[in-house]
C-alpha cells in the first residue's frame, strides 16, 4: 500500500525516515562535478593561497631557520625602506616612468595597425602581413632578447648599415651598451613582439561594425576618412577600453624577462621585478624582496580599481 | 568606393608600402639570425650577413648538440612540454566542464574561490619561500603543477561549451549513459577544437617559459633549453663551457692560432634552436590561436 503523504503532513514531521536531508540531495547530486573541480581547487589552494601568508615576510626581519612564525616582527620597518633606500626609489621610479611609455607607445599601436591592415583588399597580401606580423608574439622573450643581440652586435646587421650610410670609415658602435639607448630599446622590442597580436582582437572589432552605417555615412558625402573617425574608431571604443583596462593592470608587473634580459654590466635601470629577484632571491635579502613586490602589489591593484572606476564612469563597461 | 580621390590612391600606395616595410622588419631578424647560424663562424665576424650564409657550415650545430647538457635540457623541454601540457588541459577542461552543469551546490563559492588569486596573490618571495618549504623546488613538478590550473583558459573552455546545445546531453542520459560517459563521449569529442587551442597555447608557454628555472631550479639536470640559451646571453661561463668541449672534442679546428668558434655563432645556434620548433608548426597552428583569441576576447 502507498502511503498518503501530503504537504501538511511533511512539514509536521520532518525528521520522517525518508526524509533525506537537502544537502546530501544536492551533494548526491553534484558529486560528479566536485570530483571535476577538486583538481583545480586543490591547485588553486595550495599554489595560490598557501603563499599568501608569505607576504608576512615583509613586515618581519625574516630569518629561513627560524621560519614564519618564529622571525623577529619589525613592523613597517622594511616598507620604509622601499622609500629611502636610493636603489628601491630609483626602481620604483624607473618601473613607473617604463610603465607610462609602455602605455603610450603599446595601446595605440595596435589600434593604427588594425585600420591600416583592413584598408588593404582581402588576398594573400592581407593574410601574409597579418600571419607575418604576429609572428613575433609566439617567440619566447629569451630568444627576443638573443635576436637583438645579434642584430646590435658590432658586425651585425645594424652596424653594417650604419657604415653604408655613413661611409666605410665610421666607428661601429656597442649599441647594447649605451644607457640612452636602453629604454627605447625596450619600448620597440615590445611593439614589435607584440603589436601584430593586438591587432587580432581589433580587427575582429571592425568586422563586426554595421556595414550599413559606411553606406549611409556615403551617401551623406562622407569620406573615407571621416567615415574612420565617426564610425570606425567610436565602433572600436568598447574593445579599446577592455584591452586599456587589461593593460594598466598587468603594466605595473614591468617586464621581468625584457628587462633581465636586456641588461648588462653597462647599463643602470633597475625595475621593481629586477630587484626583487636580484636581492630577494640571489641575495637571500627576502624582508626587503618581500617589501618591494607588496608595495609593488599595491601600487598595481589599485591601478586597475582605478581604471575600472574611470571606464565605468566614462562609458558603462568594466571587467568586473 | 568607386570614385577614388587622388589622395586615397597615394594613401593606398603608402600603406602598401608601409606595410611591405612592417613585415621585412618583423622577420628580418629571425632570416637574419639563421644565416648567422648557418654561417662559418670566422667569416661572420666580418659582418655583412644578411639573410643568407655567405659560408655554409653545420659546426655551430654540431658543437651545440655535442654537449651533454645541451641534449638533456633538450629532453627536459620536450618532457615538460608533454607532461605539462597534458595535464593543465585535463585539469581545465574537467573544471570548465563542471562549471556547466546545473545546480551544483556551493558553485559560486568555488568560483569566487578560484577567482580571487587573479587579484590578490603572494608575489615571487612568499612563492619561492612556499615552494622550498614544500620541496617542490628544483623537482620536475615545479614546471608542471602551478601552472596546471588557469582561470582565463577555464573560462574559455566554459564559454565554448555552452555552445554545445544541453539536449545532446539530456538524450544520452534518458539513454543510460552516465556523467561519465555523457562527458567523455559526447562533450569532449564535440570540444576539439577548443582543445587543440588549449593544448597549443599551453604547449607553446611551457616549450617558452624559462623564468620557472632561474627562480625555482638549481639543479643542472633540471635545465631546460631556453634557460640554457639566457645562460649563453648573460653568463660567458656556459659559452666559454661550450667552446673549451668542442676544442678537446675536436668538432672545431683551430685554423691560424684562432679556434674555429665564436660566442656570436654559438648564440646564434642555440636562438635556431629554441625557436625554430615554434616558427615551423606556426603557420599550421597560427588558425587556431587566433581562434582562440577570438573565443576569449570578443564576447557579447
Amino acid at each position: 500500500m502507498k502511503a498518503i503523504t501530503t504537504k501538511a503532513d511533511h512539514v509536521l514531521r520532518p525528521d520522517r525516515p525518508t526524509a533525506v536531508p537537502k544537502w546530501k540531495k544536492k551533494f548526491k547530486k553534484s558529486y560528479f562535478a566536485y570530483l571535476l573541480m577538486l583538481p583545480s581547487v586543490v591547485l588553486t589552494l595550495i599554489f595560490s593561497y598557501l603563499p599568501m601568508p608569505g607576504i608576512l615576510v615583509a613586515f618581519q626581519d625574516h630569518n629561513i631557520f627560524a621560519g614564519l612564525w618564529n622571525s623577529p616582527w619589525v613592523g613597517l620597518k622594511h616598507i620604509k625602506e622601499v622609500f629611502q633606500v636610493p636603489l628601491l626609489r630609483d626602481a620604483i621610479l624607473n618601473t613607473l616612468m617604463l610603465s607610462v611609455m609602455m602605455i603610450i607607445v603599446s595601446f595605440p599601436a595596435p589600434i593604427l595597425l588594425a585600420l591600416l591592415i583592413n584598408e588593404l583588399k582581402n588576398g594573400l597580401f592581407k593574410r601574409g602581413v597579418q600571419t607575418l606580423s604576429y609572428m613575433p608574439h609566439f617567440l619566447s622573450w629569451i630568444a627576443v632578447v638573443g635576436l637583438t643581440y645579434s642584430l646590435l652586435d658590432v658586425d651585425g646587421p645594424i652596424n653594417d648599415l650604419k657604415l653604408l650610410l655613413l661611409g666605410a670609415d665610421t666607428e661601429r658602435t656597442m649599441f647594447l651598451s649605451h644607457q640612452a639607448l636602453f629604454v627605447p630599446m625596450l619600448l620597440i622590442l615590445s611593439v614589435w613582439k607584440e603589436v601584430g597580436w593586438g591587432t587580432i582582437v581589433f580587427l575582429a572589432a571592425i568586422t563586426s561594425i554595421d556595414p550599413s552605417l559606411y553606406e549611409a555615412a556615403r551617401i551623406d558625402g562622407a569620406n573615407r576618412f571621416q567615415m574612420h573617425r565617426h564610425i570606425t574608431l567610436p565602433g572600436l571604443k568598447t574593445t579599446a577600453i577592455i584591452m586599456l583596462i587589461f593593460t594598466l593592470g598587468g603594466l605595473f608587473a614591468s617586464n621581468f624577462e625584457l628587462v633581465y634580459g636586456m641588461q648588462n654590466p653597462f647599463i643602470d635601470f633597475p625595475v621593481i621585478s629586477t630587484v626583487v629577484f636580484s636581492s630577494g632571491i640571489q641575495q637571500g635579502n627576502y624582508s626587503t624582496a618581500a617589501a618591494v613586490g607588496f608595495v609593488e602589489g599595491l601600487v598595481a591593484f589599485t591601478l586597475m580599481i582605478t581604471a575600472n572606476y574611470i571606464a565605468k564612469k566614462v562609458s558603462r563597461i568594466s571587467i568586473f | 568606393m568607386n570614385h577614388e580621390s587622388a589622395s586615397y590612391k597615394v594613401f593606398k600606395v603608402a600603406n602598401v608600402t608601409f606595410l611591405s616595410v612592417l613585415v621585412f622588419v618583423m622577420i628580418f631578424p629571425f632570416l637574419n639570425v639563421l644565416a648567422l647560424a648557418f654561417n662559418d663562424p670566422l667569416d661572420s665576424q666580418f659582418g655583412g650577413i644578411t639573410i643568407y650564409p655567405r659560408v655554409f657550415t653545420l659546426d655551430n650545430f654540431k658543437l651545440l648538440f655535442a654537449n651533454e647538457e645541451v641534449i638533456h635540457a633538450l629532453w627536459i623541454s620536450l618532457a615538460r612540454v608533454a607532461a605539462g601540457t597534458t595535464i593543465a588541459v585535463l585539469v581545465q577542461y574537467a573544471c570548465a566542464y563542471a562549471f556547466t552543469l546545473k545546480d551544483v551546490a556551493g558553485r559560486g563559492a568555488i568560483l569566487i574561490f578560484l577567482i580571487i588569486p587573479m587579484y590578490f596573490n603572494g608575489g615571487l618571495i612568499p612563492t619561492y619561500l612556499i615552494y622550498s618549504e614544500l620541496h617542490v623546488s628544483n623537482t620536475f613538478w615545479v614546471y608542471i603543477l602551478p601552472v596546471s590550473f588557469s582561470l582565463y583558459n577555464m573560462v574559455i573552455i566554459r564559454s565554448y561549451l555552452y555552445t554545445i546545445p544541453d539536449s545532446l546531453g539530456e538524450s544520452a542520459r534518458i539513454d543510460g549513459a552516465n556523467d561519465w560517459t555523457i562527458m567523455t563521449r559526447i562533450y569532449m569529442p564535440l570540444s576539439m577544437p577548443i582543445i587543440a587551442v588549449m593544448t597549443l597555447w599551453t604547449a607553446v608557454y611551457h616549450w617558452n617559459d624559462w623564468t620557472t628555472t632561474l627562480y625555482y631550479v638549481t639543479n643542472h639536470k633540471l635545465f631546460t633549453m631556453q634557460y640554457i640559451l639566457m645562460q649563453i646571453l648573460k653568463e660567458g661561463e656556459r659559452v666559454s663551457k661550450l667552446m673549451e668541449e668542442a676544442l678537446i672534442k675536436g668538432i672545431t679546428v683551430v685554423s691560424s692560432g684562432q679556434p674555429h668558434i665564436t660566442p656570436q655563432a654559438i648564440r646564434a645556434a642555440n636562438i635556431i634552436v629554441t625557436s625554430l620548433p615554434i616558427i615551423i608548426l606556426y603557420p599550421f597552428l597560427q588558425r587556431f590561436f587566433v581562434k582562440g583569441v577570438t573565443l576569449g576576447a570578443v564576447k557579447e
